[in-house]
């Protein structure tokens, strides 16, 4: 791997070097977190008190900024008392990545505590239906009329400003219209996730319907295509790869708006799981949440991505960065 | 036809839903507060089947159970008095049928280390949600030291922000409810409560405020429900029992039993005897009525809404005097 055959302009990477670098790009973030996470010299701004010695307003596992920490140990020292004791720490919010991990486990195997609760893997998949079901009523409407507005000018001039216009509204501020209309449990969440996927969706579409190749519209034409035909049989098999792949960047759209939308209405899924967990500042707990959407998205995506290069194995530019 | 067979399906799904939302006869609403976080004990024992009440508790985040309220999905909510009056005045009718508590200490003005009373903030800094009840519960404090709003600078923050605002060194005292104010004393050792709400019991009182066409619906199965909520808080008060009441009520909120206890001590809970005088008309904090007349006061001065409500439209005494 000489410095020479990675940094070629648009020019693809050997297997092994995509791989290598595929994992280093997780490598890295997680080695330096470890290393704010286990080395003490590096940050640490904190005392943790292991004992509160003579300090009345001090308790075990409180933590306490170095300097105010110095000053009652130099004031104890200095009046005789006995002094607090304590090790280096991160502020709470800073877990290190071995208590995530555990965070990670335990929230599994917890069983719920209360009657009417739910494991995390049921409260997960409620997630998961949300997104799913808001993605694919954008989808069903998104996807023809995107197709519709990138094919004929008049349908992009009658849906295209307002749309342009709309996409701006951010999605959240439907909540409370859309508990108003459509109740207080798994409707208005996903109203929301369509609300936030579907306007952008009908853009990228037809600006990638758009793009596509005028050699292959004339020889149609040449070849006595009619015009209908000319959309079923040319412009929409001829897009189908780009469109894939617009497809999988609007699901991680889809996602991102999850957690506004299930903040709508009765608190549910894993958004219930964050929050509640946030709010007793159990940062362990939130960073094994955030985790958790994360893989099952990059997880998605990839076998996604798989998934296209068998469906479509002419298209090269899936296998070239994927 | 693979596609009008996804529609229908969707369509399908969506009408299920529809029914799937059809009442049970009564829906309210309950947030992560412990004196509603204790109607949970009611719904884990059965009680309120017992009872033969058709009631389901549906869990929210606070503001979102008002707004869920505001728009008609929910029969009733747990909120303060002061935003029974907020919901009214935005157009959601309501009527405050029954007591559930009143803060006790949970909700604190919290200084830094070095500032021992409310008087020493005199020309400081305050993080506080600029017209919430912290707000309010500092005005009173201040009034108590013959001092007001002018005296000090109040820095809007989010109540949920407020420990790490204290921390930050930027203000010299916070206003928050628990568990965000347990949480600024311990994000900043040595801070501590120069106010609570102990000093001034019945400024903020939580209710069960209802949909008038809902009590006139269901009369008999709320004067049931604020029985049930009896049986709920002698079961806490009562030491043979508290520490399962503790135990059901941490578990809903993710806490450990020991940590809830505390939350819990900042709380009052109000039996039905102790409402029925609560629920008698008259001035000041010992009567929903004075209180409530404050939190107006306050919501109009602070620009919640504009236009007074009218106090007596808002409580339902009756409901609560039927019970023995």
């Amino acid at each position: 791997m000489a410095r020479s055959s990675l940094f070629r302009v648009l020019r693809p990477l050997s297997p092994r070097a995509k791989l290598v670098i595929g994992i280093l790009s997780f490598v890295l973030p997680v080695g330096l977190w470890s290393l704010v996470s286990y080395v003490p010299v590096v940050w640490h701004p904190q005392i943790m008190i292991t004992d509160p010695g003579s300090v009345s307003y001090l308790d075990d596992g409180a933590h306490l900024a170095r300097d105010a920490y110095d000053s009652e140990v130099a004031a104890a020292k200095q009046e005789g008392r006995a002094a607090p004791k304590g090790v280096p720490a991160n502020p709470i919010y800073l877990p290190s990545p071995g208590e995530v991990l555990r965070a990670f486990y335990t929230s599994f195997t917890t069983p719920p505590e209360t009657k009417d609760g739910q494991w995390l893997h049921q409260s997960l998949w409620h997630s998961v239906r949300i997104i799913f079901w808001g993605y694919v009523i954008s989808s069903l409407i998104g996807v023809p009329l995107g197709i519709l507005c990138g094919a004929y000018a008049a349908m992009a001039r009658v849906n295209e400003p307002f749309i342009e216009f709309f996409r701006y509204l951010p999605a959240p501020a439907f909540g409370a219209l859309m508990v108003a209309i459509l109740g207080i449990y798994d409707g208005p969440k996903i109203a929301i996730i369509v609300i936030g996927t579907f306007f952008q969706q009908v853009l990228i579409i037809a600006n990638t319907t758009r793009k596509l190749d005028p050699a292959l519209l004339e020889a149609a034409l040449t070849l006595g295509t009619r015009s209908r035909q000319l959309l079923t049989r040319v412009v929409v098999p001829a897009i189908l790869p780009d469109l894939y792949r617009d497809q999988r960047i609007l699901l991680g759209w889809a996602w991102t708006y999850l957690i506004v939308a299930e903040l709508i209405g009765t608190t549910s899924g894993i958004t219930w799981f964050i929050t509640q967990q946030a709010r007793y500042q159990h940062f362990p707990n939130v960073y094994a949440a955030i985790a958790m959407i994360g893989i099952l998205g990059l997880g998605t995506d990839m076998l996604l991505a798989l998934l296209g290069r068998h469906l479509f194995p002419w298209d090269r530019s899936l296998a070239k960065f994927a | 036809m693979v596609r009008r067979a996804a529609v229908g399906a969707v369509l399908a799904w969506m009408a299920a839903q529809a029914v799937g939302a059809a009442p049970a006869p009564l829906r309210l609403g309950y947030s992560d507060w412990p004196g509603w976080v204790a109607w949970q004990i009611a719904i884990d024992k059965g009680w309120l089947t017992q009872a033969g009440l058709d009631v389901k508790f549906e869990w929210f985040d606070y503001s979102a159970s008002m707004e869920a309220f505001a728009a008609g999905k929910i029969d009733g909510d747990c909120v303060t008095n002061g935003d029974a009056l907020v919901m009214g005045a935005g157009g959601a009718r309501n009527v405050m049928i029954m007591l559930t508590d009143y803060s006790n200490g949970n909700d604190m003005i919290v200084a830094r280390p070095g500032i021992n009373s409310l008087k020493d903030l005199k020309g400081k800094k305050i993080g506080i949600e600029i017209g919430l009840v912290e707000h309010l519960l500092l005005l009173d404090g201040l009034k108590k030291q013959g001092m007001t709003q002018d005296d000090v600078t109040l820095v809007n923050s989010k109540t949920n922000e407020t420990p790490q605002v204290l921390a930050s060194g930027q203000v010299d005292a916070i206003g928050a409810w628990q568990p965000n104010s347990g949480l600024a004393m311990k994000a900043l050792p040595g801070a501590h409560p120069v106010y609570t709400s102990a000093q001034s019991p019945g400024l903020i009182y939580d209710v069960l405020t209802v949909n008038p066409a809902s009590i006139a619906a269901h009369r008999a199965d709320y004067i049931k429900l604020i029985k049930v909520w009896d049986h709920v808080v002698s079961y806490i008060s009562d030491p043979k029992t508290q520490d399962d009441a503790v135990q059901i009520m941490a578990a809903r909120v993710g806490l450990a039993a020991p940590k809830y206890q505390q939350l819990l001590a900042g709380t009052h809970l109000i039996s039905i005897a102790e409402a029925q005088k609560i629920f008698v008309k008259a001035d000041g904090l010992g009567s929903l009525y004075g209180s409530t007349q404050i939190a107006d006061g306050f919501n109009v001065r602070n620009a919640v809404y504009k236009q007074p409500q009218k106090i007596d439209g808002y409580i339902e005494p009756a409901l609560s005097a039927m019970l023995p």
